[in-house]
């Protein structure tokens, strides 16, 4: 009996002493062991607050190592999958709207605790006016019942929040709330939550050059002098220091930017998720921002 | 050697061997971790042979006719294997895709134009179509060659001439533009400065990066993106099951 039990140990120590010389072979770096008691203990804690922290320069959330100094620092979301959603858990349309506002509000927390600093969400395309009337309604009580329900939410967390987009069809009173909200929050520099409602890439680029002819105008510019920055610096997403999303997210599985960011998004990397927005939860983001870490971003030049 | 010593010593080996322990189980999960994306890329790999061989019957019959213009974008670094590039352009014209636009940022396929279009049999610049039948075959294929320039400079150059063409237009005092700024006018103004404003139904980047690395932005409004990774490792499975995979796609354009 004994002699098998040794036997049987051998067998296991000369096994996982193989999977040392494969893992090293496959340059895996394995945490140290003081790491992963660490994150033993962290994905044991139930509080939000203990599921990261900084360690050198590294947030370990889960079992994932995330690196400080290459955090995107804008993070774009395609929220897509709502109604799907919705459909598949058997609520209402409106029920999954709703818990989409939800899961924006968790993932650009959780965004800007892992020190990212602009976090731009398309809420609504221009496109989307030709849903049903009774789910636009919806969809615009919706926005204005979180923007102004959060407005100290967002204050106590000093996030400044920017609403842009063709905002001439919107109703008043929503109007009056992203005003209020805008003017609550514009003081704040180190978190920036961008909400894209009414938004058109293809717009964006036209109300640039409409920008720049009133300019020339008045005299402020000569027609030599429009080039790819002046452009850039008329689009709507001038309103944030990082106006090029480094990561986009989109989920439900479509594999396209539906006419979002179209001048922006030249070198973001795309990250394309088969869940649906309500279900994209932290898990799901840390596999974004890892992906991300792990490209080797080039911007078109040789290096 | 008295108890407490013993003990000491008892404790620091127990707490020696059970952090390897620990070390030797986390690099275990680590080889079970890595032993799945291998078994995953060998699947892959296998499915993609069976495409290739015509074994696998749900690929034998793609309804090509949805794909009316493709575009394929490629990493600067792999854009200097153009062979690669002949050979997928092949590849493409024996599925029966029709329209192929090809993209790197620098412009380096647009040097190799020439070698490109001497080499990949029934292929003639996407602006010849129909100017004159420059091709013999029935069926030719139409290549587009674009670059970074076509991108935020060309709409630079349209945005110029729209300007141009609003100074000098007689209009109303309080005209701002609305009528002047569209879309089919920036269409135009395009087209004027040379660049073709059709957008691409799928566009499939091969590189180390999940991004279109500036493909012209102006047509990418529903533009399908797949990542097909790496040129040096492409396969034709891949590309078959890619379009296959995009005939199924069904848009709701927002609405």
């Amino acid at each position: 009996m004994l002699s098998l039990l040794s036997s049987l140990l051998s067998l296991l120590f000369v096994f996982l002493i193989s999977c040392c010389i494969i893992t090293n072979h496959f340059s895996f770096r394995p945490l140290s062991l003081l790491k992963l008691l660490g994150v033993i203990k962290f994905t044991a804690s139930r509080d939000d607050d203990d599921h990261y922290k900084r360690d050198e320069g590294t947030y370990v959330v889960g079992e994932e190592e995330l690196q400080r100094e290459l955090m995107p620092r804008h993070v774009a979301v395609i929220m897509d999958g709502n109604r799907r959603w919705a459909k598949r858990e058997g609520l209402l349309t409106s029920q999954g709207h709703e818990a989409g506002a939800k899961r924006l509000i968790e993932f650009s927390e959780l965004c800007f605790k892992l020190g990212i600093h602009t976090v731009s969400a398309f809420a609504f395309s221009t496109e989307n006016w030709g849903r049903h009337k009774i789910e636009v309604k919806c969809l615009m009580s919706l926005i204005q019942h979180y923007l102004k329900s959060k407005i100290q939410y967002f204050q106590r967390e000093e996030t400044r929040v920017s609403i842009i987009g063709n905002l001439t069809k919107i109703p008043e009173s929503l109007r009056q709330t992203i005003h209020e909200i805008e003017e609550a929050t514009k003081g704040y520099k180190k978190k920036h939550l961008i909400l894209a409602i009414d938004y058109s890439g293809r717009l964006d680029i036209l109300r640039a050059c409409k920008s720049i002819v009133h300019k020339s105008e008045t005299g402020l510019i000569r027609e030599e002098d429009v080039d790819e920055a002046m452009i850039e610096r008329e689009l709507l997403t001038n309103c944030t220091e990082f106006s090029s999303p480094d990561l986009l997210i989109r989920t439900s599985g479509e594999q396209r930017i539906s006419n979002f960011f179209l001048w922006q998004l030249a070198y973001t990397e795309l990250f394309f998720s088969p869940v649906h927005w309500p279900d994209f939860d932290k898990g799901k983001l840390v596999e974004a921002l890892v992906s991300y870490q792990r490209r080797e971003r080039r911007f078109g030049c040789r290096v | 050697m008295d108890l407490n010593q013993s003990m000491r010593l008892l404790s620091s080996w127990i707490a020696q061997i059970g952090g390897l322990g620990l070390d030797l189980l986390w690099r275990f999960i680590h080889l079970v971790v890595s032993l799945w994306y291998i078994v995953s890329g060998i699947i892959e790999a296998v499915e993609s042979y069976a495409i290739s061989l015509g074994l696998n019957k749900k690929y034998s019959s793609i309804n090509i006719e949805k794909l009316r213009c493709l575009a394929v974008v490629v990493d600067i670094e792999e854009a200097r294997d153009v062979s690669k590039v002949i050979e997928l352009l092949q590849w493409l014209r024996t599925i029966g895709v029709k329209q192929v636009g090809l993209f790197d940022s620098q412009g380096l396929l647009k040097k190799s134009k020439d070698m490109i279009l001497g080499t990949v049999p029934g292929s003639v610049l996407s602006e010849e179509i129909g100017e004159k039948n420059s091709s013999p075959d029935q069926n030719p294929l139409a290549l587009e060659f674009i670059s970074s320039s076509d991108n935020k400079e060309a709409v630079m150059k349209a945005a110029n001439i729209l300007l141009q063409d609003y100074l000098k237009s007689s209009r109303p005092e309080n005209d701002k533009g609305e009528n002047f700024f569209t879309e089919t006018h920036l269409n135009e103004a395009l087209r004027v400065v040379g660049e073709n404003v059709h957008a691409p139904d799928l566009l499939l980047v091969y590189g180390p990066i999940r991004s279109h690395l500036g493909f012209p932005a102006w047509r990418l409004r529903y533009t399908e993106i797949v990542h097909m990774g790496s040129l040096n490792y492409m396969r034709y499975g891949s590309l078959l099951k890619a379009i296959h995979k995009f005939t199924g796609v069904h848009q709701n354009y927002g609405t």
